[in-house]
């Protein structure tokens, strides 16, 4: 009913009664207002599914140990929170219904205090990443490599936000594109995105040495172990990362299933790392790879719209199915492949869930 | 209505002004014109109305403040009223402060997309035309290589004089020479291309540094693995292999 009324009354209010939490928040608030909005229609949605709404409570919680939230802060915005809920209610606003809300407030913030607090125990709100070096591939994309410190450990398939000093409290996604490795590097695909403030810095100003903060490792686009079924892989453009840090892992499996990993992009110039999947597909007899481009006849290989390319490629209702890349494409391809028969949970998709900010 | 000042006796009420009378002037002509007095009172009673409408709405809106210090005082909120309008009040000029920012970091981010979507689409255009420059002197080039040797090849053997067939190696080896001179002077060209497509890319990106460090905030959803979603123009490609080998011919040398 008041739109983006509501969630911009509740952040000037929070910012004068407490100016010192302004700091945590970027100059534009656009997209904050946007995700709280986003968590209170969730909360809302799943307060009769109680296990649920906890689990994304306590992940909540946990995610915002990076953003330096302390168990103080909470207190503040449950103030300002209610003093919102009665500015917009005015007269219906009565004693009984601050009450109400106030302890539903208490509740919700009560679980995600207690997990960001049991998380203390195994892991640091952040890690300091260190860039160890930075290749460009092709003209809009790079690869960063990176140590963390300490080391961070996580699933293959799963992303961490990264903040750069250049873009202060700017996070974004960015899927690890190996395996667990024994000196716990990590290696980031970017692409730079047209006007995109984080990754263009990530891709042409972050200087060998410099430090960037990493978030938990977070998403489910990880391997099922136990199915038994062989894999199609689609990626798109840099959606190749997590795919590749899966194929790491299968290739560590005693009976590695048969992956056949389809790489899409739009032109040949942008399949960046081709020759690095080659070597695999050389080493790995269960691996094949098919690149595909979409703006380019002149390509030697598979030309088209990836989803056509694999859905000619053969009938995959068998397969597990793991899909990453920009979301219309991983849209597409799951529609087809359930269209042709897969059950829905063979397709794994990457879900960053609510994280962002 | 009850308000107060109206159970004051002395005072004037619309009806009394109405109601009033005014006797007649003995001599005629001597007294008031009575068409203007009433005009007159037609006008002290709007006027009134006025004057109470507007002291009613005055006086609703005392009620209503006395009873918010009221209710402040009985019920122990510590904060007055004054404050909190004053906080009310400071919470939207904060917001309209936002929305001025919000809508600053927009447009900059907006410019800075524009500008390399646009660059982008020229660095495409160049490439694209130097592609097929490139492939163009080389199926030239093949073309007369081929023409060059058949036409070695298919002299008879005997029929040809030694002079002949002198002046035929003669002219193959000058175009196999002039082959290589142009492949030269291509891959230079190519290659300094590159290079000057490379220092407009590091121009670019250091403008661009001040104004998405401006931006530096908001936009940018999901780098990484959705970061494939930005609408690009349609590149053509990088030049094939053939066209330009790695650490070719020597810099310079065809400019």
């Amino acid at each position: 009913m008041y739109g983006d009324e509501v969630p911009l009354f509740f952040y000037s209010d929070l910012f004068i009664k407490y100016p010192e939490v302004r700091e945590m928040f970027p100059i534009s608030m656009r997209a904050q207002r946007d995700h709280l909005v986003g968590a209170l229609a969730q909360i809302v949605s799943q307060v009769d599914d109680l296990e649920a709404l906890t689990a994304f409570l306590q992940s909540l919680g946990r995610d915002h140990r990076k953003f330096g939230a302390l168990a103080d802060h909470y207190g503040a915005v449950g103030a300002s929170l209610l003093a919102t809920f009665a500015h917009f209610a005015g007269e219906g606003w009565t004693p009984e219904l601050a009450a109400d809300w106030a302890a539903a407030y208490d509740l919700v913030a009560s679980v995600m205090i207690d997990a960001a607090r049991r998380d203390e125990v195994l892991r640091p709100p952040y890690w300091t990443g260190t860039i160890l070096a930075c290749e460009r591939r092709g003209y809009d994309i790079g690869v960063l490599h990176v140590r963390p410190e300490p080391r961070l450990d996580y699933l293959p398939g799963q992303s961490v936000s990264i903040e750069s000093p250049r873009r202060p409290r700017l996070w974004r996604f960015y899927s690890m594109a190996n395996a667990p490795r024994p000196d716990g590097t990590l290696e980031f695909h970017i692409r730079m995105v047209d006007g995109g403030a984080v990754s263009m810095a990530l891709v042409y100003e972050v200087p060998v040495g410099e430090e960037i903060k990493i978030g938990p490792p977070v998403g489910m686009l990880t391997l099922d172990p136990t199915s038994g079924r062989d894999i199609l892989m689609v990626a798109g453009s840099t959606g190749l990362a997590p795919l590749k840090a899966l194929i790491e892992q299968i290739a560590s499996l005693p009976r590695p299933p048969h992956v056949h990993l389809f790489f899409g992009a739009r032109t040949a110039d942008e399949l960046y790392d081709l020759p690095s999947l080659d070597k695999m597909a050389g080493e790995y007899p269960w691996l094949r790879v098919v690149p595909a481009v979409s703006h380019d006849r002149r390509f030697n290989g598979e030309v088209g719209n990836i989803t056509d390319v694999v859905a000619r490629r053969g009938n995959w209702a068998a397969h597990d199915a793991y899909l990453a890349g920009p979301t219309e494409m991983v849209r597409r391809t799951a529609e087809m492949l359930a269209a042709a028969g897969m059950p829905g949970r063979q397709i794994h998709v990457e879900d960053f869930g609510w994280s962002e900010a | 209505m009850t308000v107060a000042w109206q159970q004051d006796q002395k005072r004037l009420t619309p009806d009394q002004v109405q109601s009033a009378s005014f006797p007649m002037s003995r001599l005629g002509r001597r007294g008031y014109d009575e068409e203007h007095v009433r005009q007159f009172l037609a006008q002290v009673e709007q006027e009134i109305v006025t004057l109470m409408n507007e002291k009613t709405s005055l006086w609703n809106e005392v009620q209503r403040l006395r009873r918010r210090i009221i209710g402040r005082e009985n019920g122990g909120d510590a904060v007055l009223f004054g404050r909190e309008d004053a906080h009310v009040h400071a919470v939207q000029i904060l917001s309209k402060a936002q929305l001025t920012a919000d809508r600053y970091v927009a447009d900059a981010q907006a410019y800075s997309h524009r500008l390399t979507e646009e660059a982008r689409s020229r660095r495409d255009e160049i490439l694209a035309e130097a592609q097929e420059h490139a492939e163009m002197v080389l199926k030239e080039a093949s073309a007369r290589a081929h023409e060059a040797a058949m036409a070695a090849f298919s002299e008879p053997p005997g029929g040809a004089t030694e002079q002949e067939r002198r002046g035929l190696q003669a002219e193959l080896a000058y175009l196999r020479a002039f082959g290589e001179v142009y492949r030269t002077h291509l891959r230079a060209y190519t290659e300094g291309m590159l290079r000057s497509i490379d220092e407009w890319e590091r121009r670019e990106a250091r403008s661009l540094e001040q104004a998405s460090f401006d931006a530096a905030q908001g936009g940018d959803t999901r780098g990484g693995t959705g970061g494939g979603t930005a609408p690009d123009p349609v590149p053509p490609g990088a030049p094939s292999p053939e066209i330009v080998p790695p650490g070719g011919a020597s810099p310079g040398s065809g400019r």
